[in-house]
């Protein structure tokens, strides 16, 4: 069961694997070049991003991050949804919006913002993929 | 209770080596896989893929909860952790058993026992397998110094904890000792979180030498025969032979009954691995340690005796008996496996992930490769560069060694670096053809010149 990914998401994702690999290992630069992209990352004394050597390109516009007003919460790991608060709720930004179990451990999800939550996309019981959607919150205009 | 859903919680090559293993036994498979793996070969073939978490192996493949989680709300009875990753966290069985999946491996306490290098060395001893002249721990560098002086050096000073070569330091007289003490005690609390030494008799031209065991949990224990995996870089094999043909017959026979009998001293269950360092000047062999999981280089051990080791092992796991008996094993031809890793040898080993534009295997009678890899898939940067094991059978070594030219030869890679030029230049050298070859005869005879020829 393959879920397709919207590319740019998943360029994102990968940039982020690529920091932490960075963060979390002993190196001072990461330089990865594929057919779709190139990524360089440097921490302090990690040398000249060689990309830069190259005569510099038109730079194209990320497409805006957010295209409509909802603002999906995803589970942070594989889990099971518990609970969540019920659509039509108000929350704010940092409160606790639902509750996933992993084994016989409960993690808090928060709110990334505050808002209305417009609907609960998860189903409590069932086993959640990793970047799943819990819910949606369409945020304080 | 035979297992009817397994789950692989691994990647690459031995993912889909599990899943096909899997399907001959017509168990149902689900595959574990990080952000970074969901269209893996593995998660292509199995019958249900779950991404467990991000790229990053820290937060996918080595969180024990996420995995027992995944595997128990997808109704799975089985468990399968190929080798690396968490294959021997004693966790990973811990949690298994507590959620009612069957682990394939050993009991945690086993794997426990013999993942600590001091604690697997006495149990070696009481068995009666040899052990290389050596030190219990070792607490300081005055220490270092009295326990090498006693053994004789050249010493090597290993981390209790350690493992790939990390935490090891050579010492050839009492004043390196000392410093060796504290650079190998630095090395193992920063890799492991425990810098507990201890010390043993250095063999400058050893072989490694290995013996595939299997275990019913009930005492009793089969091998399939021994592997020589001589040809390493950093302590990393790079290939490996099956059987080992420079060891007399009398030492083979002994080789197989100290590791089975140490496997059979605590009931050992599922498939192991014994690893011996060989001294061939002195025509003794003593032992290294045990890995409690299948390992990389298996498919030479089948190659020779015909068995599936790995549906062996989910069957064993699943509760049956052994399928065989020691005297069904016949060990048939010479069979060699070499890794092909993504890196460029020409740029010190340097690991190029990329995407692979073009995948031509060879193919012919002898010739089998374990791959997750096709024309267009991608190699992630995040984990190990291992790309596939190309293996041969032939009727002898030399045989083995044409066939595997022919296949090198015939094998077309585009798009990233491989180690298969490597592996073509290693077996046309007269040392390897002649099997004149020791662990650190690639380091110190081929990659010198090697690197010579390249630039």
């Amino acid at each position: 069961m393959i879920a397709e990914k919207d590319p740019v998401i998943a360029a994102i994702d990968d940039a982020r694997a690529l920091l932490d690999t960075l963060l979390t290992s002993g190196w001072l630069q990461l330089h990865v070049a594929s057919g779709e992209t190139e990524i360089f990352l440097a921490r302090d004394g990690g040398g000249t991003n060689p990309m830069r050597m190259i005569a510099a390109a038109p730079l194209i516009a990320a497409p805006a991050a957010q295209a409509g007003p909802e603002t999906a919460v995803p589970v942070p790991h594989v889990a099971t949804l518990e609970q969540a608060l019920a659509a039509g709720t108000q929350v704010v930004a940092g409160q606790t919006v639902a509750t996933v179990r992993v084994l016989d451990e409960q993690e808090d999800i928060a709110a990334p913002v505050s808002g209305t939550i417009v609907r609960v996309d998860a189903v409590p019981g069932v086993l959640l993929e990793y970047g799943a959607t819990l819910l949606s919150i369409a945020a304080v205009a | 209770m035979p297992i009817k859903r397994l789950f692989v919680a691994n990647r690459g090559e031995i993912a889909l080596r599990i899943v096909g293993a899997a399907q001959a036994l017509n168990i149902e498979t689900v595959v574990a896989v990080s952000d970074a793996d969901r269209d893996s070969a593995a998660a292509r073939l199995a019958d249900r893929s779950i991404v467990l978490g991000p790229a990053a192996a820290a937060k996918s493949y080595l969180d024990p909860r996420l995995i027992v989680h995944a595997a128990k709300e997808s109704g799975c009875d089985g468990l399968h952790p190929g080798y690396g990753f968490l294959s021997e966290r004693a966790i990973l069985p811990r949690l298994c058993a507590q959620h009612g999946i069957a682990f394939v491996g050993p009991e945690p306490d086993v794997i426990d026992a013999l993942g600590d290098k001091l604690r697997a060395r006495a149990m070696a001893g009481a068995a009666g397998v040899p052990l290389v002249p050596g030190s219990e721990c070792v607490a300081s560098a005055a220490d270092a110094r009295r326990e090498g002086d006693r053994i004789g050096y050249p010493v090597l000073l290993k981390a209790s904890a350690g493992g790939g070569g990390r935490g090891m330091v050579i010492a050839n007289n009492g004043d390196e000792a000392e410093a060796g003490f504290h650079k190998a005690s630095a090395e193992a609390v920063a890799a492991f979180g425990d810098g507990t030494l201890f010390m043993e008799r250095f063999v400058p031209e050893a072989r490694h030498v290995e013996v595939q065991l299997m275990g019913d949990g009930k005492g009793q224990v089969l091998h399939f025969g021994e592997r020589d995996c001589s040809v390493q870089r950093r302590y990393q094999k790079l290939i490996e032979e099956a059987p080992c043909a420079a060891m007399p017959d009398h030492l083979r026979r002994q080789l197989h009954e100290s590791a089975v009998a140490l496997a059979a001293s605590v009931n050992y269950r599922n498939a192991g691995t014994a690893e011996f360092l060989f001294d061939v000047q002195r025509q003794e062999f003593y032992f290294i340690e045990v890995n409690a999981r299948i390992q990389v280089e298996h498919p030479v051990s089948e190659a020779i005796t015909g068995f599936d080791l790995v549906q062996e092992q989910i069957r064993i796991a699943g509760g049956a008996d052994l399928s065989v008996s020691q005297q069904d094993v016949k060990i048939s031809g010479h069979a060699i496996e070499c890794r092909i890793n993504a890196e460029d040898a020409a740029r010190d080993f340097l690991p190029s992930p990329g995407r692979i534009t073009r995948w031509e295997p060879p193919q012919g009678p002898g010739i089998r490769l374990d791959s997750h890899m096709s024309a267009g898939a991608m190699i992630p940067p995040f984990y190990d560069s291992m790309v596939g094991k190309l293996i041969v059978h032939g009727s002898d070594r030399a045989d083995a060694i044409a066939r595997l030219a022919d296949a090198i030869d015939n094998f077309v890679v585009e798009g990233v670096p491989t180690t298969l030029p490597l592996h073509r230049a290693i077996i046309a050298h007269p040392d390897f053809i002649e099997n004149r070859i020791h662990t650190r005869w690639l380091e110190q005879v081929l990659l010198p010149d090697y690197g010579k020829k390249a630039a």
